[in-house]
């Protein structure tokens, strides 16, 4: 076997994706170590292009970064999909049905974790497209994405078991049927990112770090928004919590300001446990002390 | 030149050498080596994952072609790319600027 067939041989054992991108880097890597040969001589070819492992880790990561960013459009896709059927199946409810109250706080609690858990992870592949990424931050992305559907589908859930009532099937079945795609993608891309990154590593990343990718953010701003300080993002999000249910609950309730300070409560209450629970699965803060080779932005 | 120090700027320097023509791994690499005159030695495989990062941020556009009678991929840079090939110039000259003054002293 020659050493550029040997060298082949090598990076096709070391990849782990499959399919068209691992044929396309393949014949990319033949065709430039037999020029490189033709000028050089095989040996010297094979020396100059690199360890073949790195390559192929190098290569893998970037596959799992697309695949993750890819993943993210999909996800939000199925999460309005499940949104809409949880609608037609709030809308078929019997009328004056009274919700039981553990099912309409799962409700509530799933339907807020599930656009959160998506705009994080929005927030996520918008800072990963433009900037270099590792596979810690490709397995953030898929379990903020994972966690969006998960809570979207049991949002659906609860809605079912607070109001019975008669609906459509295939209004009730479209949304979790466009979902089901987006999983399979996200867990493909999951079991990818595990390959690369055997120790699990856990990253912590700031919703602001990544909305510097998106939107300009003044200098000032910025570094008042310190990533590496959760007690200012829990801060941050349980005030607009609160502030949202007082405004929704004051509205709501025709300007009872009891209720909307229960409300207000309830949310912050709910804010808090949500950070506690999720936080360093979401990568909003880290449960443990950072050890070398973690990663906080 | 260190094969790490030249990591971080590989992509800025495969978007100066597609400016002027499209052009397939081999030939990327083969415009590096003359044109830096032969002091940028990068593992040459290394050229693909980072081609491969330019296409996902939109910078590059590739497509298998016919070179010389061979279906060889061929990378084209984007509108996009010859923009952010023109901001890494005017970062890099300002960053060599600031490198210069402080290292330059010592000489």
């Amino acid at each position: 076997m020659s050493p550029v067939e040997q060298y082949l041989r090598e990076l096709d054992g070391a990849l782990h994706v499959r399919g068209r991108a691992r044929r396309r880097l393949l014949a990319e890597c033949a065709d430039h170590l037999a020029d490189a040969s033709a000028d050089h001589g095989q040996a010297q070819a094979v020396a100059r292009f690199g360890a073949a492992a790195e390559l192929a880790r190098a290569f893998d990561t970037e596959i799992a970064v697309r695949r993750g960013i890819r993943a993210t459009p999909a996800m939000i896709v199925g999460v309005l999909a499940v949104g809409g059927s949880t609608l037609a199946l709030l809308h078929a409810a019997a009328p004056h049905a009274s919700a039981v109250l553990a099912w309409a706080v799962i409700f509530f609690g799933c339907a807020q974790a599930s656009a959160v858990c998506a705009l994080l992870a929005a927030l996520r592949a918008a800072g990963m497209r433009t900037r270099p990424a590792t596979p810690a931050d490709v397995a953030l992305l898929c379990r903020r994405n994972g966690c969006a559907l998960a809570f979207a589908l049991l949002t659906l859930l609860a809605a079912g078991g607070a109001l019975p009532g008669h609906g459509s099937a295939v209004q009730l079945l479209l949304g979790p049927a466009a979902a089901v795609p987006a999983m399979v993608l996200v867990l493909r891309t999951r079991s990818l990112a595990r390959k690369l990154d055997a120790y699990g590593q856990r990253t912590v990343r700031a919703p602001w770090a990544d909305l510097r990718a998106v939107v300009h953010l003044p200098a000032g701003a910025a570094r008042r928004l310190d990533p590496s300080n959760p007690t200012v993002l829990l801060a941050v999000g349980a005030t607009v919590a609160a502030a949202a249910a007082f405004v929704w609950g004051h509205l709501d309730d025709h300007g009872n300001l009891a209720s909307a300070l229960a409300a207000a409560g309830t949310e912050t209450a709910l804010t808090v446990l949500g950070f506690l629970l999720l936080g360093p699965a979401l990568g909003l803060w880290s449960a443990r002390t950072p050890r070398r080779g973690s990663v906080r932005a | 030149m260190n094969a790490d120090f030249l990591r971080g700027h590989l992509e800025g320097l495969l978007l100066a050498v597609l400016v002027d023509e499209p052009g397939h791994g081999y030939a990327l690499s083969q415009r590096l080596a003359v044109r830096s005159g032969g002091d940028l030695a990068v593992p040459e495989g290394s050229l693909y994952p980072a081609l491969q990062r330019l296409e996902r941020r939109g910078l590059v556009t590739s497509a298998w072609e016919a070179v010389d009678g061979r279906r060889r991929r061929v990378y084209h840079l984007s509108r996009a790319g010859r923009r952010e090939a023109v901001v890494a110039a005017r970062d890099w000259k300002q960053f060599a600027a600031a490198v210069d003054q402080v290292l330059g002293a010592i000489a």
